[in-house]
């Protein structure tokens, strides 16, 4: 059953690469031996040593790759460690490392398969991850309690706005789309953006990140801390926040650093200003050239044979290449875009809601990230924002709603031409 | 209203006078000859006007939210923001086939408003951009308008004559003869008492001669408000577009009569606040 070596196989068995992964599979899951070999045995010897004697491991036709031949459960370094000196021989060009662990992936070779991937509750009994998972929502709520109040929890100094300051942005999420107008009686579309949940998590100055400026990590709108691993979870427990669904960083200018663990709210925005809001467009899977850039494509009839949505010629005869860059078929969307220039119509102070101006890439309930616009012609539109951030906690008190002068209130008779 | 409320107070107040005292059992003997069964006095018959007013809840379909994935927090905002512009400004209860007269800002035109009488042929969109249409025909020309209810611009809208037809979207007055959408201009609003039943005006519709803008006869559209003068080969031939199990298809129900029960609530109370 196992000599693979047949002429003229007989229908009922599978062809013969298929039979040799069938072999491989079989020897994976079979015992396997040590092969005695003596430490100082050249490469090359070590090869032909390293497959069992005949009759008891199968052979495959074809390469001798360094299958599934010898190793047993305690031979498992060696077994790594001669696996990828072979597979150095052979290709001499791959950087020789060491295999320390037996996983089977870094083996370089489907030996046998090793799960120790588990989700979280796995090995846990019922209560205990029902009392896991309220722990859980208790302890987000003493941390989001906790961090309420930032101005009395010893806050890092307060600058003033200078013209050239930069200060952080927010992680909001989209709710979806509504009308609005203006007192001259003139219809707008605006996004409500809601900002949930949204903490500053981290400070990296500018000599740690290598970059122009220091670094602000931002994160919005609370998530289950379970899938993740104990690396991933470090930034949230140093800065005493809940995990967070999002994570961004804001280039931010020295004096406008804020205390990781500070609650970042709605209204650190105020109508009237402009904002850049940043979010992974809609996926649309693989798209064909007309719908991902727009060509043309052909007549519908007149002869056309089999050619209506293609893209035609792809370069000319003398160039003789294709140039790096042409636009084809591939995966459409599901890429970070920014709308630029977007004007607040009113702030919600009691849901945290930005009503922004326009349109705003993603889906509803996509997390975006906001921030104050970069483009020069709505530079003095900026002036004296609250500087870093708005404190719930300090003297301002706001209304609930916050209004532009040209927004029509729905608490205003009706419009009317004089 | 007070006058309603009289009228209740007659048929209810009756003087509580113990029937024996009127038996009709003597009378009754001489007319019938024998032991007849004493016959109480009917019922009176008490007709609420203020509970049939509150039984007959109207919520205006713009405030039923789509279905979808989307938060409820965005409806709850623009609903809050629907209900404050009721309360400035009156938004009558109407259906499709009212008769309705809006008055809007215009700057362009002479005293700075424009009045548009016509009969609402559909109710669209959710939410601050719900419309409806009006349509009419003014010296053999027929207008249609749409109008933003939440817009600022409109400054008053007065239901002429309140009633509903036969079906939710009257686009095949299009393909009508003229004289189903012509209103007079000037008509008197037809008064219409608050705890009535809206009238069903059971109008079927005469056609102009085919080609139509849509295939009314065709069972998707299910009209009733047509009189089809086609021949039966033609009505038929429209049956082979039937999709029957579309009735039976369970992903397609929307119950919406929950959402509706909260919205009503949350509505009428912060009306009436």
């Amino acid at each position: 059953m196992y000599n693979s070596s047949r002429q003229g196989g007989d229908p009922s068995r599978p062809p013969a690469l298929l039979y040799g992964a069938f072999q491989l599979l079989a020897a994976a899951h079979r015992p396997l031996q040590t092969p005695a070999v003596p430490h100082g045995t050249p490469l090359s010897s070590r090869r032909n040593v390293l497959s069992a004697p005949h009759g008891t491991v199968p052979r495959r036709t074809g390469r001798r790759s360094a299958s599934a031949g010898g190793g047993g459960m305690a031979g498992w370094g060696l077994l790594a460690r001669l696996g990828a000196r072979l597979r150095a021989a052979a290709a001499p060009g791959r950087p020789l490392r060491a295999a320390t662990s037996g996983h089977s992936w870094q083996l370089g070779f489907a030996a046998r398969p090793v799960h120790d991937a588990t989700w979280w509750h796995e090995h846990l009994s019922e209560e205990n991850v029902q009392f896991l998972k309220k722990a859980t929502a208790e302890e987000y709520r003493a941390q989001t309690a906790s961090k309420l109040c930032p101005l009395k929890d010893e806050p890092w100094p307060l600058n003033e706005w200078k013209p050239g300051s930069v200060r952080v942005g927010v992680v909001a999420v989209k709710l979806g789309m509504m009308p609005i107008w203006t007192k001259s009686g003139k219809k707008h579309a605006v996004t409500l953006l809601k900002v949930q949940d949204c903490h500053v998590l981290k400070y990296v100055s500018k000599e740690d990140s290598g970059g122009k400026t220091a670094k602000l990590l931002v994160g919005g709108k609370n998530a289950s801390p379970f899938f993740k691993s104990e690396a991933e979870m470090e930034i949230f427990r140093e800065a005493g926040v809940p995990r967070k669904q999002k994570v961004t960083t804001f280039n931010v200018t020295d004096d406008a650093i804020i205390k990781p663990g500070t609650p970042l709210y709605a209204a650190h925005f105020r109508p009237g200003q402009f904002v850049d809001v940043t979010a992974k467009t809609i996926g649309k899977g693989f798209q064909g050239v007309m719908k991902r850039w727009g060509f043309k494509g052909q007549p519908a009839s007149h002869g056309q044979t089999k050619t209506h949505r293609r893209p035609g010629a792809i370069s000319t005869n003398k160039v003789s290449r294709v140039f790096p860059g042409k636009k084809m078929p591939g995966k459409m969307g599901n890429i970070y875009r920014t709308s630029c220039g977007l004007k607040v119509w009113r702030i919600n102070t009691k849901h945290d809601i930005i009503y922004v101006h326009g349109s705003v890439p993603g889906h509803t309930n996509c997390l975006v990230k906001v921030r104050d616009t970069k483009l020069r012609s709505h530079k003095d539109c900026n002036k004296n924002p609250p500087f870093p951030t708005f404190f719930a906690d300090g003297d301002e008190k706001l209304p609930e709603d916050l209004y532009d002068e040209d927004m029509f209130q729905f608490t205003d008779p009706s419009v009317t031409y004089a | 209203m007070a006058a309603a409320c009289g009228r209740a107070l007659l048929r209810g107040a009756r003087p509580a006078l113990p029937a024996r005292w009127f038996s009709s059992s003597t009378c009754r003997r001489s007319s019938d000859g024998g032991t007849a069964k004493f016959q109480p006095p009917p019922k009176p018959v008490i007709i609420d006007r203020q509970k049939q007013r509150e039984d007959r809840r109207f919520l205006s379909p713009e405030f039923i939210p789509p279905r979808g994935r989307t938060d409820p927090l965005k409806f709850y905002m623009e609903r809050k923001d629907m209900i404050q512009r009721r309360k400035v400004f009156n938004i009558p209860e109407f259906y499709v086939g009212s008769i309705l007269a809006v008055t809007t800002a215009d700057p362009y035109a002479d005293g700075k408003t424009n009045r548009f009488v016509g009969i609402c042929i559909q109710r669209g969109g959710r939410g601050l951009g719900a419309t409806f249409v009006l349509r009419n025909v003014i010296e053999d020309q027929g207008i249609e308008i749409c109008y933003e209810l939440y817009s600022p611009r409109i400054q008053e809208i007065t239901v002429l004559k309140l009633e509903k037809r036969l079906d939710d979207n009257l686009m095949y007055l299009r393909d009508a003869l003229p004289e189903y959408s012509t209103f007079d201009v000037n008509m008197k609003p037809v008064p219409h008492l608050d705890h009535e039943e809206i009238p069903v005006n059971k109008l079927q519709v005469r056609m102009k001669p085919k080609p139509w803008s849509k295939r009314w006869e065709r069972p998707k559209y299910n009209i009733k408000g047509i009189k089809f003068e086609l021949p039966e080969k033609k009505m038929k031939e429209a049956e082979k577009w039937k999709q029957p199990w579309l009735e039976f298809d369970m992903l397609r129900e929307y119950d919406t009569s929950k959402i509706e029960e909260k919205i009503w609530k949350e509505v009428s109370e912060e009306l009436n606040k």
